[in-house]
């Protein structure tokens, strides 16, 4: 009795590590099969993700499972990859680039190679990644938020954050985010230095935008507070923007400021180390096809990054992708940002967060 | 010591008087139904019952930490019904001691005299002085918890006299305490209770307490007072079955009168004719009490004078030290006896025939209600 | 000593569970704060001092330590001022609302501090009641700024913090035995009095206890300075949040993490000795 108990389990578990090779063993045709793990955002980017690519996916390779685990923002997915990194239980990762430029470094990610991924062939050039590292599959472009009922006429660029008129009603968010770091570049153009050359001129005229801003931390974002009625003025992605015009019958705007705007994008990127690398690779590079890319810009309004993607005009002059859209975009040395990052987080908590 | 005569009070004017006094909790039966007391100054008046009597809910309204329902309260012919307990002058000497933790002995002490903002030398010499009048001066910086039961409560004590209250109130202050210790601080109170010559009153559920201690001794039952007096009053003349029933031990027979006449009353028990020193109409149900100490047995009976004598057959025999008790059986009624050993009463063996004696002054009779 | 290993035996599992559970993540987190993280978030193996050195040389970050603290310890302050009374009458009601009372006390709880922070905006906004009520009657021409400043993160934690301290003080009140305050009155001690001489100083278990939870809380609290303090207070526990998901500076936001903790271990030792003052 007692010997069959203590038997029992590690016969079966023989015979599992048994079997197990010929579970694993790819079939052999080309067909990619077996799980992978997707982990990107929760919330509206899942619920649409799942219906425009992944759903679409699987019924292109009915072999493969994909997964989606919403795994947080960009750097609490960085923490579980980082976590993960000996024994990675996540295939493919969707982050941000500025958080995928760190996985890259650090190994968490893998090289693409064109063979496995015929369609890197139609990326923008913007949307590459040095060394031919996860690309981006959706654009995004810092815009200027605002409540058309509050500002008018409608602004401009950031000579509106420095009007008096506007003061307690703006909010945005601050260095080290994205958003602050990249409109310090805005800023540093509109006064006429380059964002590499000293940067307390530049500071300076932050400061005086700080005192006109209500929250450094809008609650739960400045989208909504603008449509409530309780800030007037911000700075945010196009994206969310377009989604929120509609969602609000236009109680929020957004444009392009005049001095320019910066491209951001979400990378797709292939886990090193991932137990299944040909289904990831398949569905890297059906991510990156244009049918999929034209979905999402119909349910979220990314802009394609696949320059084969073909939108209706009047929804293509509403993403990134639009050609006087892309126009605008200031380019931006990101290996010089990241070396830079933490002295001008450390300028903005100092003095322009505080600034009264 | 139970035969201490009362200070004369008649003459005086009472120096606490309750009139009325009542305490009814919202909904419920009243804990207090409209009790009246006088007190002469220096009197030691306790306060006796079993619990739930009223006596506690009695002694908090004296010291307004219960507000009465109806009813007076007086002190030197001021009414203090309304006064709060802070500005009473009451001391209290709580049954759980109630000294506060965190001051040592003096500061306890000292707590009352502080409240009264009387200057620090002054303050200093009376606990100084209240401390030695219980024994207590090696003890001033102790905290309360380094101290024995018997040493709390005389720190208690110390404090609630240090204020030279109006009355010291005293809520059961001895019972938890050992036996030997009850005794001890027994004496203790009570003598520095007369020379002070302090007025007090005194809670206890404990007949013992109560008649040792006491001037007078308020016997009180479900809010109502039973009977006052003194405690030989109470022992000796109890005023109703439940007094005699409280106090001491008791047998009780239920008995119906057949005979009435010349003082004296016939009655009939079960069977066995008893003798009762007063008269009393024909076929009332009476109670008949008799204290177990109080009956003489002896071989044949006889005996001189008038009294009771029934025979009866010995059942059960228990040496208990100071007496014998014994359990008679007498036509079917069985009576509790006690011998005292050493001589002083002779001691049957079980089965035994015996004759039990007593006199008419022993025999307490009860018409029935 | 094997009458040692006998008795910490049935201790084990709740050993191993410490060591799970406490003793492993920091021991995580003191390694990981002697790494260096360079530019960008990445993160480099190393045993060094510098995030150490950083956090004490930087007046910056030592003003968001000494801005911690006081925040917590005023946060506490006010709880306690506030509570006291509302615990007090809690503990000795005789009315039968009393369990009612009680639960309205401490429902509070069950709703995550983030919704009460919101309502807080709600309230205290520049379009929220207390502007509009002072706009209303023309108190003010300009709204008042209630939040997102230090005021704000001061009312909202104080809300949030109220329940747990009204709970630590209710149960200190429990173990004061009525009859102590009624010995104070007979001997002539008015309500005021009582409370001072005799209330407060045997509530000081429960007041200690009361207030070092509050304050650990609230200086490990991220909630409410992150949402109502608008971004302008910075905190031990917001510089955590940015350094470990904004910056990405994993070794910085450890050590600064082991600032907190060693807070926390001063916050405990000072309760410590406190509670052997007031421990009778």
């Amino acid at each position: 009795m007692r010997r069959r108990r203590i038997l029992g389990p590690k016969l079966v578990l023989a015979a599992l590590i048994a079997l197990s090779p010929c579970l694993a063993a790819p079939s052999p045709a080309a067909e990619p099969s077996g799980d992978i793990v997707l982990m990107a955002y929760p919330g509206a980017f899942q619920d649409n993700y799942v219906k425009a690519v992944v759903e679409p996916f699987m019924k292109a390779h009915p072999g493969v499972k994909v997964t989606y685990n919403p795994g947080g923002n960009s750097a609490q997915m960085l923490g579980l990859l980082r976590a993960q990194k000996a024994n990675p239980q996540v295939d493919v990762a969707i982050i941000d680039f500025s958080v995928s430029r760190v996985g890259n470094k650090e190994g968490i990610f893998s090289k693409l190679d064109r063979k496995d991924v015929p369609n890197l062939a139609d990326i923008y050039d913007e949307a590459r990644m040095p060394g031919d590292m996860g690309p981006g599959i959706t654009f995004d472009n810092l815009v200027m938020l605002y409540g058309p009922d509050q500002v008018k006429p409608a602004p401009t660029g950031i000579k509106d954050l420095l009007d008096p008129k506007n003061k307690g009603k703006i909010g945005f968010s601050p260095a080290p985010n994205v958003i602050g770091i990249a409109l310090q570049i805005v800023v540093a153009k509109a006064i006429g230095v380059g964002y590499k050359a000293p940067i307390d001129p530049v500071i300076a005229e932050l400061k005086k935008i700080a005192q006109n801003v209500q929250t450094w931390q809008a609650t739960p974002d400045n989208y909504t507070m603008i449509i409530n009625g309780a800030l007037a003025l911000g700075i945010g992605w196009n994206a969310r923007a377009q989604f929120y015009a509609d969602k609000s019958g236009g109680k929020v705007k957004s444009i392009v400021m005049q001095e320019g705007g910066i491209l951001d994008m979400d990378t797709i990127n292939l886990v090193a180390g991932s137990r299944n690398p040909a289904a990831a690779l398949a569905f890297i590079d059906y991510a990156l096809g244009p049918e999929p890319q034209k979905r999402m810009a119909e349910a979220m309004y990314y802009g394609p990054t696949n320059k084969k993607a073909v939108l209706p005009p009047e929804l293509m002059a509403r993403t990134s992708s639009a050609p006087a859209t892309l126009a605008k975009m200031i380019p931006v040395d990101w290996d010089y940002v990241a070396s830079v990052q933490d002295q001008w987080t450390e300028r903005w908590r100092r003095e322009v967060i505080p600034a009264q | 010591m139970a035969g201490a005569a009362p200070p004369a009070m008649a003459a005086d004017a009472p120096y606490l008087k309750l009139a009325g006094l009542a305490k009814r909790y919202d909904g419920g039966q009243a804990a207090v139904a409209g009790l009246d007391l006088a007190v002469a100054r220096g009197e030691f008046v306790t306060l006796l019952g079993p619990s739930g009597c009223g006596k506690t809910t009695t002694l908090r309204m004296i010291a307004g930490l219960v507000e009465p329902s109806a009813g007076r309260i007086e002190v030197a012919g001021i009414d203090v019904t309304k006064v709060p307990a802070h500005r009473r002058n009451m001391g209290v000497v709580f049954q759980s001691y109630a000294l506060f933790p965190h001051l040592s002995v003096a500061r306890n002490v000292a707590f009352g005299l502080e409240m009264r903002d009387l200057p620090r030398g002054s303050i200093e010499r009376r606990v100084t002085e209240a401390l030695a009048l219980v024994r207590l001066a090696e003890l001033a910086e102790r905290k309360p918890k380094a101290l024995s039961g018997g040493q709390q409560q005389r720190v208690a004590l110390a404090r609630a006299l240090v204020i030279e209250p109006s009355v010291l109130l005293l809520d059961e202050p001895l019972s938890n305490l050992d036996a030997k210790l009850r005794e001890e601080l027994r004496d203790e109170i009570r003598d520095i209770q007369r020379r002070l010559g302090i007025t007090a009153i005194f809670v206890t559920h404990d007949q013992m307490e109560a008649l040792t201690m006491s001037d007078r001794i308020v016997l009180m039952n479900a809010g109502r007072i039973e009977q006052v007096g003194s405690p030989a009053e109470l022992y000796e003349r109890p005023a109703s079955p439940f007094v005699a029933g409280f106090i001491g031990r008791m047998n009780r027979l239920t008995a119906a009168v057949t005979a009435s006449g010349g003082g004296r009353s016939r009655l009939d028990a079960s069977g066995l004719s008893l003798m009762a020193s007063r008269e009393l109409p024909l076929g009332v149900r009476v109670t008949v009490m008799v204290r177990p100490h109080r009956i003489r047995l002896s071989a044949r009976g006889g005996g001189a004078g008038e009294g009771n004598a029934v025979r009866a057959r010995v059942r059960k025999l228990v040496f208990a030290g100071e007496a014998v008790q014994l359990e008679i059986d007498a036509a079917g009624l069985v009576l509790r006896v006690e011998q005292p050993t050493g001589g002083g009463g002779w001691v049957p063996g079980i089965g035994e025939e015996v004759a039990a004696t007593w006199s008419l002054d022993d025999t307490l009779v009860f018409a029935e209600r | 000593m094997k009458r040692a290993v006998a008795a910490a035996g049935p201790l084990a599992p709740a050993a191993l569970l410490t060591a799970i559970a406490f003793v492993l993540p920091l021991a995580w987190l003191l390694r990981l704060s002697l790494d260096r993280s360079s530019g960008g978030g990445m993160l480099v193996d190393a045993v060094t001092a510098a995030n150490y050195l950083r956090f004490l040389g930087d007046g910056f970050y030592l003003g968001v330590l000494w801005r911690s603290t006081w925040m917590a310890a005023l946060a506490s302050a006010l709880t306690l001022l506030l509570s006291y009374p509302l615990a007090l009458f809690l503990a000795r009601t005789r009315s039968r609302w009393r369990g009612f009372l009680a639960v309205l006390t401490i429902a509070p709880l069950l709703v995550s501090s983030v919704v009460r922070t919101f309502g807080w905006m709600v309230i205290l906004g520049d379009q929220g009641w207390v502007n509009g009520l002072l706009r209303l009657v023309s108190l003010t021409a300009a709204p008042l700024r209630l939040m997102n400043n230090m005021l704000g993160v001061l009312i909202g934690l104080t809300e949030v913090m109220m329940p747990v301290m009204t709970l630590a003080l209710i149960a200190g009140f429990a173990r004061l035995d009525p009859t102590l305050e009624e010995a104070a009155r007979s001997l002539g001690a008015p309500p005021r009095k009582v409370l001072l001489r005799v209330t407060l100083p045997l509530s000081m278990p429960g007041v200690l206890l009361g207030s070092l939870v509050t304050f650990v809380l609230s200086i490990s609290s991220f909630v409410t300075p992150k949402l109502l303090g608008g971004g302008r207070v910075a905190v031990l526990a917001t510089s955590i949040y940015e350094e470990a998901l904004e910056t990405l500076n994993w070794p910085f936001a450890a050590a600064i993490s082991v600032v907190l903790v060693a807070v926390f271990g001063v916050a405990l030792m000072l309760y410590e000795r406190a509670m052997r003052r007031w421990m009778i």
